[in-house]
């Protein structure tokens, strides 16, 4: 599995494909946070346009790989796990950007609340902030691999259905996501930190009921 | 005990309400065997092969004692952003290789098909045979337990035909499976163990012996210790065997296994004593 993770990382980087949404990550959080807002509040704008983000990247990973490249890999190893593979470095991926953008914000924003007089202690909001990233990250890479081959093959189709499925993942309500960022937003108001846990849980879950189906079905469709 | 890979009542077809590609496939592939699949064009060959190597799985039917497979797919894609030489070290770990291993294999077997120059080429500018020697490579350098080759040939030179027609017995020598579709009825024709054809969605094996063309021979004179028999790994893969004196043999094998029955005869136990090797007249 180190082996195919290795493998599956080196083509995402090297493809450079990475670039549109790191960069489109940045631009978008450029302008959505400023230095010295409250930290709460930028931070849930830093998970929740994450979701996109984790959605594009499963998207990139899955389908730079050419099929009969796919097929050597999946020969070897079995198509499951080397679709695994795929899917979890996305998830590493839009992790390792969501950490960082963490950092950058807890840095650079005031550490209060809304008021602008209530502290708020910057470690304990970078760590809530890093919770709600993980749902996020989390609830994206399942959306991007329920909106990608092998289950759904035609970009035609794939593409709306991400668009509808992150914007879904956002704000309809039961959503991880949208209670993990809503809980940074309101904590924000109430100059208290949040704890993110029930929607972590709750992501876990969805997430690993998405790789299950998409990796089960992988040597079930052809390319 | 290395196991055996087999379909039982496997069918395949694409889609919930597709057309059924294969049904009631039942094959077994026991190690050490080379089987030919034949059939024309569009009968379900690769899906077969797909099958086969498990890159997918049946929609009806089982199949069981998956070995360390390996696959050559039919067309290899130029389009990923590594070096020939990288691709292969990263594919040589995911066969289970260690990194070391790997880079060494990876080397290797890009010289041995005649492709060491292309090492430090980037994959998108290879021509398209050098490309399938990469698609070659990366399939041989963990040493397989089934090797599964789609049409693997075509776009090779003729050295390098050679050197994986070479590669294939000693794959079988070594005790691996090698299943494999060619369109070339010449292709490793004196050698398969059993050919199957691919026909109106179903497999049948092909019984009567068809008289093969055949492909190009060597002669090896060997003698081995006073009367014995020659060793049996070499018997399998000659295909006459004439004694002339007690112990004095002339042994002729398809071109492509003369490097596995020289070295079966020179490691034997006591080892046999090679007297002469050489190509085969003209036949016709």
């Amino acid at each position: 599995m180190t082996a195919l993770f290795r493998y599956q990382a080196a083509l995402l980087l090297r493809s450079q494909r990475w670039l549109p949404p790191v960069v489109l990550y940045a631009a978008v959080l450029a302008v959505g946070v400023q230095g010295g807002q409250p930290v709460l509040d930028s931070l849930g704008w830093a998970a929740a346009v994450l979701l996109p983000v984790a959605a594009w990247l499963v998207r990139i990973c899955v389908s730079g790989e050419p099929p009969a490249a796919r097929g050597c890999v999946a020969a070897a190893r079995g198509p499951a796990r080397a679709h695994l593979a795929c899917v979890l470095v996305a998830l590493a991926a839009a992790l390792v950007l969501g950490a960082a953008a963490t950092v950058v914000v807890t840095l650079i924003s005031a550490p209060a609340a809304s008021d602008h007089t209530t502290r708020v202690p910057p470690l304990a909001a970078g760590a809530s902030g890093l919770l709600a990233v993980l749902v996020c990250a989390l609830l994206g890479a399942a959306v991007g691999a329920l909106t990608s081959w092998p289950l759904l093959r035609s970009p035609g189709r794939a593409v709306p259905a991400l668009l509808l499925a992150t914007l879904l993942a956002l704000v309809a309500t039961g959503s991880p996501a949208r209670a993990a960022v809503s809980g940074l937003v309101t904590g924000s108001r109430a100059g208290t930190v949040p704890l993110p846990l029930l929607p972590l849980g709750a992501a876990v879950l969805i997430a690993g009921a998405a790789f299950a189906a998409a990796c089960r079905l992988s040597s079930r469709r052809s390319a | 005990m290395r196991s055996e890979l087999r379909l039982d009542g496997v069918g395949r077809r694409y889609g919930i309400r597709g057309p059924w590609v294969l049904r009631g496939v039942d094959l077994a592939v026991p190690p050490g065997t080379l089987v030919r699949i034949e059939g024309t064009n569009g009968t379900g060959k690769s899906t077969l092969l797909r099958l086969l190597a498990g890159i997918d799985a049946p929609t009806e039917g089982r199949v069981t004692g998956r070995p360390r497979t390996a696959c050559v797919p039919e067309r290899f894609p130029p389009a990923l952003p590594f070096t020939a030489a990288a691709y292969l070290t990263h594919l040589g770990t995911v066969h289970g290789l260690s990194r070391r291993a790997a880079t060494r294999a990876a080397g290797q077997w890009l010289e041995r098909l005649g492709a060491a120059g292309y090492a430090g080429t980037p994959l998108a500018r290879l021509s398209k045979g050098n490309g399938q020697k990469v698609a070659v490579a990366q399939a041989l350098l963990a040493e397989p337990e089934l090797l599964v080759l789609d049409e693997a040939w075509t776009g090779l030179d003729t050295e390098a035909r050679e050197e994986l027609d070479r590669a294939v017995a000693e794959r079988t020598a070594a005790g691996g499976a090698v299943v494999f579709v060619d369109h070339d009825p010449r292709r490793l024709a004196a050698a398969p163990d059993a050919t199957y054809a691919v026909r109106d969605g179903g497999l049948h094996r092909r019984t009567a012996r068809v008289p093969a063309p055949e492909g190009p021979r060597v002669v090896v004179r060997a003698h081995g210790p006073h009367g014995g028999a020659p060793p049996a790994e070499a018997l399998r893969v000659t295909a006459s065997a004439e004694e002339h004196r007690p112990g004095h043999y002339t042994l002729t094998v398809p071109a492509s296994h003369s490097d596995v029955l020289l070295r079966t005869l020179l490691t034997a136990e006591p080892p046999w004593h090679v007297a002469s090797v050489h190509a085969q007249e003209d036949l016709r």
